[in-house]
């Protein structure tokens, strides 16, 4: 995700001075400068905002009370029957995983030209990454409302929703892999003869293939958690049934469905991590006892080889491929597809277009959203802070490199699994029955739900350091501490910045949907308008997060390049 | 035999006056080399010297600063699009680290040569047709790999995977064979397999060869002339027979640059025994 395109060198080491000189200074350029001052400026708006929210752990642990009589009135989890619950969650999982699929497939070409070594021109490029950026600041949420307007039920808005905001990310990391390549074997096409086609398709997909599935099943988590979200503006599934649960006051199915799709978020997020990690680690060695069979007995002529033996590798591809084929068939069938829309939509598209347009705050006054936005803003950096600071423990401590044990590095990586799991709305809705509706519930859904992703992202880039230093302290007789202190942080320390960041910038769109369910910030009006049919209402409000996301946007790509 | 006569005379490869510059660096200065059919040429230099940014020049990789690269009667530097693939089938080329497709298996990175007699890309084995899989069989069978045809390519050694990239160039049916420190990247018992394996394939098809090193004595007992190249400009350009050992190390003499180099081989000229090896 930090990845900087264009590698360019660093600044030029200072002027050595002379034995008899005076010791040479440091010299630090302006922009260094600046992005020190914009970081520190982040982190004291970022404790601001903390201590803004409010969070108050001995009121919490008061009005833990609140949430004893709260089970105690809802009399228990209940459930519906089991044919309705599997059908709820067939359809939940078949709708995300068409939808990342379908923005996987989209993602391609627009790679293929964001990638700095294979776009045709720099126009191409600017084109492409525009459209990443732009699809990543939409809330799935806003296109979710849209389309549910001018769909009529059914899965497609769903569909929709999810595929279109995934672009943004999916393009992105397809294009960094793409970027990542081994050019020798592209080279090679090239010098054979191949077209620029043929070059992507023999020289570089074959490269990017293990990286790209691992993106998809990755995004593929993300949207299995979102689409709880999706449910409360009218997206069919599990997340559309616990809403009308929580609607009708019938707290106990609520949070029966609340709890089924957090086991169904841990089971989806354990299932790919081991798909990720059996496709990452293979490497055949073809000296298996299979293969040394299949060679004995395999006859020299020419035409009987022409058949691939089936080796192990074979088998477990051919199999690994036909239940990525059944599920992706079956999530087609059990979305039922009214495929006739994408045509007959069309004509409603100007009428709709005309209610959206102008935007305004209709009934609210400007200020009353502008605080809003600052409050959803205010959550975001403070959750972030809160996440930052618990992240560097755990996902330390996950790293292999610096977990003193096997056993704390194997429990942590187990927490940051489990915590990833849960989806923030869930998270929020259970911290609303206990610190009430507001602020605090909010930032601290977030930044438990952030510790996930960041603490995991830590861990992983602190194990991705170079060895050599950190072997080098070790043999001068440091410490374990000063060994992390003096070789793994430095090294992860720009890491770091990056994925804090992402994670900032991830928190912003989190923090306008969480206002959804009442924890705080614009989201609550922009539900109100949406349900209002004030959309210039909403679109005005679309609008205030897309620019905040966009300075954020910015503000990352800025500091990855002067901390690269 | 007639045509072959032609086509000696005016030269299958012929560098005129080629300069390449990199920014402020130049590459090649005014080179001018001419290589006959079935010729098989070593650039012998040190790294740096200009080896891969010529060889690059003659698979119309690089286009010159000026001068002309005229290859199969074809000026390299005027094509471009389907011409320039098409001249580019015609000739292989073979490199240092191998460059196959690591994830694929050994029979599709060998397909991987006849791409650009097809149209499109292409996904699979079974998106190559029949008659081209038994074909790359029959060059995985030639360098003596036909069994690992179906192992992915990671799998396979540094030689065997050098012998894979020949196979893959044998795909193209060329007429020029390039290559740019073949055995560089491998030990020493590999390496005398691949250099032979090359030499044997290129006397069976008559192709002309082109191919960089850095070994004196693989040179010597392997190519039919030596060019020497130095700061890229041509110091040297001789044909091996009759040459003896000491003669080309002091040929080496003139193609390296750095003093401790020239000293090693003059120790090494001296412990010989070879006389004025010093002057």
């Amino acid at each position: 995700m930090s990845a900087a395109v264009g590698v360019r060198p660093r600044a030029a080491a200072p002027a050595p001075a002379g034995p008899t000189g005076t010791p040479p200074r440091r010299r630090v350029s302006p922009e260094r400068i600046a992005g020190a001052l914009t970081l520190l400026a982040l982190l004291i708006a970022s404790a601001v905002a903390l201590g803004g929210v409010g969070i108050d752990p001995a009121a919490m642990v008061a009005s833990w009370s609140n949430a004893e009589r709260f089970f105690a009135r809802v009399g228990g989890l209940s459930f519906p029957d089991p044919g309705q619950l599997l059908y709820f969650t067939g359809l939940t999982l078949g709708l995300v995983i068409c939808g990342t699929l379908l923005a996987a497939i989209v993602s391609v070409p627009i790679a293929y030209l964001a990638a700095a070594n294979t776009t045709p021109g720099n126009g191409w490029r600017a084109a492409a990454r525009f459209v990443g950026v732009l699809t990543r600041a939409v809330p799935d949420v806003v296109l979710a409302m849209v389309f549910v307007l001018i769909f009529s039920l059914g899965t497609l808005p769903g569909i929709l929703a999810i595929s279109i905001h995934s672009i943004g990310m999916i393009s992105k990391l397809f294009a960094d892999a793409i970027e990542q390549i081994d050019e020798g074997p592209r080279l090679a096409i090239r010098a054979a003869g191949g077209s620029r086609l043929q070059e992507f398709a023999a020289g570089v997909l074959p490269q990017v293939m293990p990286s790209w599935v691992a993106t998809v099943l990755h995004r593929n988590d993300i949207n299995l958690r979102g689409s709880v979200i999706l449910g409360y503006v009218g997206v069919v599934g599990l997340g559309m049934q616990m809403s009308f649960a929580f609607k009708s006051l019938n707290y106990g199915l609520g949070l029966g469905y609340a709890l089924v799709i957090f086991v169904l978020c841990v089971v989806m997020e354990v299932v790919s991590s081991a798909v990720r990690a059996a496709m990452l680690g293979i490497a055949p060695t073809g000296r298996g006892i299979g293969d040394r069979v299949v060679r004995a007995v395999a006859p020299a002529d020419l035409h009987a080889r022409l058949r691939r033996p089936w080796d192990r590798p074979r088998v477990r591809n051919a199999v690994w491929g036909w239940i990525a084929v059944a599920v992706i068939v079956g999530s087609v069938l059990i979305c039922d597809i009214h495929w006739s829309e994408l045509i007959t939509v069309w004509a409603k598209v100007p009428a709709l277009a005309a209610q959206f347009w102008p935007p305004s705050f209709g009934s609210y006054d400007a200020g009353t959203m502008f605080g809003a936005m600052g409050e959803t803003i205010a959550i975001a950096l403070a959750a972030t802070l809160l996440t930052l600071i618990v992240s560097v423990v755990v996902g330390s401590l996950a790293a292999r490199n610096v977990a003193p044990t096997r056993g704390l590095r194997a429990g942590m990586r187990l927490l940051l699994v489990l915590v990833r799991g849960i989806p923030e709305i869930i998270l929020a809705i259970v911290l609303i029955v206990i610190t009430g509706l507001g602020a605090q519930a909010g930032t601290i859904a977030l930044a438990v739900g952030g510790v996930g992703l960041l603490g995991k992202l830590i861990a992983d880039s602190f194990e991705e350091v170079k060895r050599g230093p950190e072997r080098a302290l070790v043999a001068t007789g440091a410490t374990r501490l000063q060994v992390y202190a003096g070789a793994t942080l430095p090294q992860g320390a720009r890491a770091l910045i990056g994925h804090t960041f992402y994670l900032l910038d991830t928190n912003i769109r989190a923090a306008t949907l969480l206002g959804i369910v009442g924890a705080g910030g614009v989201g609550y009006y922009l539900l109100n308008a949406s349900q209002g049919s004030n959309y210039g209402t909403v679109t005005a409000i679309v609008l205030m997060i897309l620019v905040t996301v966009l300075v954020v946007e910015g503000l990352a790509m800025w500091m990855r390049r002067v901390f690269r | 035999m007639t045509n072959d006569e032609t086509a000696a005379e005016t030269g299958v490869l012929q560098l005129t006056g080629v300069t390449k510059d990199f920014g402020t660096t130049r590459a090649l200065e005014d080179v001018t080399l001419a290589v006959r059919r079935g010729e098989i040429v070593v650039l012998l230099g040190l790294s740096g010297s200009g080896k891969s940014t010529l060889l690059r020049h003659v698979d119309g990789l690089e286009r010159p600063s000026s001068g002309a690269v005229e290859v199969l009667g074809e000026q390299v530097a005027a094509l471009g699009g389907q011409r320039l693939r098409s001249l580019r089938s015609r000739v292989g080329f073979i490199f240092q680290q191998f460059e196959l497709v690591p994830s694929l298996t050994v029979l599709e990175n060998v397909l991987t040569g006849s791409l650009a007699a097809l149209r499109g890309p292409r996904l699979g084995l079974w998106s190559y047709r029949r008659s081209a899989r038994l074909a790359a069989l029959g060059h995985l069978d030639r360098v003596g790999l036909l069994d690992q045809a179906y192992q992915r390519a990671d799998t396979l050694s540094g030689g065997q995977q050098q012998r894979v990239a020949i196979a893959r160039a044998l795909m193209q049916d060329p007429e020029i064979l390039l290559a740019d420190e073949p055995v560089a990247s491998l030990d020493p018992e590999s390496s005398d397999q691949v250099m032979a394996l090359i030499r044997e394939i290129a006397l069976d098809r008559g192709l002309t060869v082109l191919c960089s090193l850095h070994q004196v004595d693989l040179a010597l007992s392997w190519a039919d002339r030596i060019v020497g190249l130095r700061h890229g400009r041509v110091v040297l350009d001789t044909p091996t027979e009759g040459l003896s050992k000491a003669q080309v190390m002091e040929i080496y003499g003139r193609v390296a640059t750095s003093t401790t180099q020239l000293e090693a081989i003059q120790v090494e000229l001296l412990a010989e025994g070879v006389a004025g090896a010093g002057r």
